[in-house]
């Protein structure tokens, strides 16, 4: 039992969390339940819990307060349930440091897969996908937004971007500079779309080219880096 | 009356001032009648009074033989009718002087009457101060009064005749202007005191959208003005609260439906069934998918999302490409860069609902951009079998489908359509649907660039 993850999962509906704890259980995590965020507090200073799987509308002390205690003095993954946020995409959790989210009703299955891909990028020592502290970052020219997910131009001009290029480019500025190769941005890409993730990270890459370079045919800012993978030529500045 | 709507002011302000300017012109010309009826029996008054005492005196003289006649006399005999027949006569002269002389037991047969002009050297206008005779000379009129006697010869009177109508007219046109001036000017600024806040009023119930923080219209005006804007203000708030109400229910119906939703959906993962578990999560998503068009069909207009530039080509482009990464036969055409100023995400909504139904209905998606100067249109064409044509404007009411042309195992409270096209309306444009010769569904989102 003791070399399970230990997951702490925290919603207010029973009638979510306990078939979930059941189902989690069967999949090979140890679960320990909190019904409130005073609860979850207690079990997190009482147990030492690996990720944290957190509902967003909580009566009391919501999923975003309580992320931002976690976030404010500790490590700890968190994996935010959400319902859809009215007609915006924006996730706000994100901004607030959670590491992935899921929108109600969600596949369990996903759930676990997502809960599996943070624990293995955070024992592989890699740094989370969003960062808490940043809420946009600026590179030549451009601005990238991770709350509502959108790209800016110098004019003020809102660039809209699929899921995968999202996932990619803010891959990317998160490390500029690093040569990335395929592999390594198709995992940390990985776990936020639903469908089938084998799609070419080049083909993403031309799609982004196309949209942020000032000529795609002769790239200046994602450059290519043969027989390595692909690198963010310019200065990101966290805003 | 055609012609007086035409021509009278339309405001309020014009049509109050028109209104007492017409009743003041009419009682206006009533003052006049009587004004001018008065002068006319203070004339004759002056003129008759003191013929009669010189008819009076002139009959004493004859009968004591002390009569001086003479044509310079004021008073004077003539054996025949001195007065011609083309005169201009003095009517009201002749009754009185009949009544008064009868009153008296003078006897007359004729009394006759002309009024004419004052010779300029008349005799009499020597003993009068300068001044009147000036003025006779220039305008005056005299009047001769000729009295048959019952002897057959006649008494002929000459008196001078004041005319003065001009002077009066004068004075009551002045009179008419001053009161025009004095009454209009402080009427047209107290109507300007109640149409304005009326007009703001107007505008301001114009511009009413549910949901905009507008502060209350400040309250102005008179205090019937001050008590309807009030009440505006209220009725507003009203609504806003009703809206606000609405929200709040709207959103804890989408929470009390998500939650079961979302039990259910972790629960049928104990079916082993994959076959009917697949179903059931189908069933679980098409039922949260309708309930999040419900809730974004009831919220529209008070939207969240701020209006901002935005490239439409990389938005059309990001859709497509979520279609692609799932695997649905969807292919955009480049386009050129395109801004538009819009909410983003509901857009985004707008178009992945287009492109679901043409990719559900018709199998598949091609995407097109056409920039024009006043417009931009995203073109979406499928390969179905299109819509019968007398049915294309139902598709887009909420709930509605085709059936027999659509499957209805495909699933979709048809909210999609009429989802779609209530954002791109809310945006300024518009949506249309037609068949294409080729064969194929061709909508068409227009969006005017401002």
């Amino acid at each position: 039992m003791a070399d399970l993850p230990h997951l702490l999962l925290v919603d207010d509906e029973r009638s979510i969390r306990e078939p979930l704890a059941h189902f989690l259980a069967k999949q090979g995590f140890r679960i320990t339940q909190a019904g409130d965020a005073d609860q979850a507090r207690q079990r997190l200073a009482a147990y030492a819990i690996d990720l944290v799987i957190l509902d967003i509308m909580m009566p009391g002390e919501d999923g975003l307060s309580l992320t931002r205690h976690i976030r404010a003095t500790s490590e700890l993954p968190v994996i935010l349930l959400t319902a859809k946020s009215e007609e915006t995409d924006r996730i706000v959790g994100l901004e607030m440091g959670a590491d992935d989210y899921v929108v109600k009703p969600f596949s369990p299955r996903e759930l676990a897969t997502r809960a599996k891909v943070v624990l293995r990028r955070m024992a592989a020592g890699g740094a989370r996908l969003h960062p808490p502290e940043a809420h946009a970052y600026g590179f030549a020219g451009w601005v990238l937004k991770t709350g509502e997910r959108v790209l800016i131009d110098r004019e003020g001009v809102s660039v809209a971007l699929s899921t995968g290029e999202y996932n990619l480019l803010l891959a990317l500025v998160q490390r500029p500079r690093q040569v990335l190769t395929r592999d390594q941005l198709l995992d940390l890409t990985q776990g936020r779309e639903a469908g089938p993730f084998d799609r070419a990270i080049d083909n993403q890459v031309s799609r982004l080219r196309r949209k942020i370079e000032p000529d795609p045919k002769a790239p200046e800012i994602i450059k290519t880096v043969w027989g390595g993978g692909y690198t963010l030529a310019c200065e990101v500045t966290k805003l | 009356m055609s012609w007086l709507k035409r021509f009278a002011p339309s405001s309020l302000g014009g049509q109050i001032a028109v209104l007492i300017a017409v009743a003041l012109l009419i009682a206006q010309l009533i003052n006049f009648a009587i004004i001018f009826q008065g002068r006319r029996a203070v004339r004759l008054q002056s003129v008759v009074q003191p013929a009669v005492t010189r008819v009076i005196d002139a009959e004493e003289r004859i009968a004591s033989g002390r009569f001086r006649p003479g044509p310079r006399g004021r008073v004077r005999l003539e054996p025949a009718d001195p007065i011609p027949a083309n005169a201009l006569r003095e009517a009201d002269v002749e009754r009185a002087m009949r009544a008064e002389l009868a009153d008296l037991g003078i006897g007359a047969r004729r009394i006759e009457t002309q009024l004419r002009p004052v010779a300029r050297d008349d005799a009499r206008l020597r003993n009068l101060p300068p001044r009147q005779a000036r003025r006779l000379r220039r305008a005056g009129w005299e009047i001769v009064i000729a009295i048959e006697r019952p002897q057959g010869n006649w008494l002929v009177l000459t008196s001078f005749w004041p005319r003065g109508d001009g002077p009066l007219i004068a004075t009551l046109l002045l009179q008419t202007l001053i009161l025009y001036l004095a009454l209009l000017l402080p009427l047209l600024w107290a109507t300007r005191r109640i149409s304005g806040p009326l007009r703001s009023l107007a505008g301001a119930a114009r511009r009413f959208q549910p949901g905009d923080a507008e502060p209350p219209l400040e309250e102005r005006g008179p205090y019937d003005v001050r008590a309807l804007i009030a009440a505006f203000n209220q009725l507003r708030a009203r609504v806003g609260a009703m809206l606000e109400e609405k929200d709040r229910m709207l959103g804890a119906i989408g929470h009390d439906l998500r939650t079961p939703l979302a039990a259910l959906r972790v629960r049928i993962e104990s079916v082993d069934d994959e076959a009917d578990r697949a179903k059931m999560a189908e069933t679980i998503d098409e039922m949260s998918k309708t309930l999040d068009d419900i809730l974004s069909l009831a919220r529209l207009g008070r939207s969240s999302e701020a209006v901002v530039a935005a490239d439409l080509g990389a938005l059309v482009e990001a859709v497509v490409d979520d279609f692609q990464a799932l695997g649905a036969d969807v292919a955009f055409a480049d386009a050129p860069r395109v801004t538009l100023r819009l909410r983003p995400a509901l857009m985004r909504r707008a178009l992945r609902n287009l492109i679901d139904n043409a990719v559900k209905y018709g199998g598949r998606a091609e995407v097109s951009i056409v920039a024009r100067p006043a417009e931009v249109a995203i073109v979406i064409v499928d390969g179905g079998p299109g819509i019968p044509e007398d049915r294309i404007e139902q598709v887009f009411d909420p709930f509605v489908r085709i059936e027999g042309s659509r499957n209805r195992e495909t699933g979709g409270a048809g909210l999609g359509l009429a989802l779609a096209r209530a954002i791109v309306r809310e945006a300024g444009g518009d949506i249309g649907l037609a068949n294409r010769a080729e064969g194929g569904l061709e909508a068409t989102v227009l969006l005017p660039r401002r």
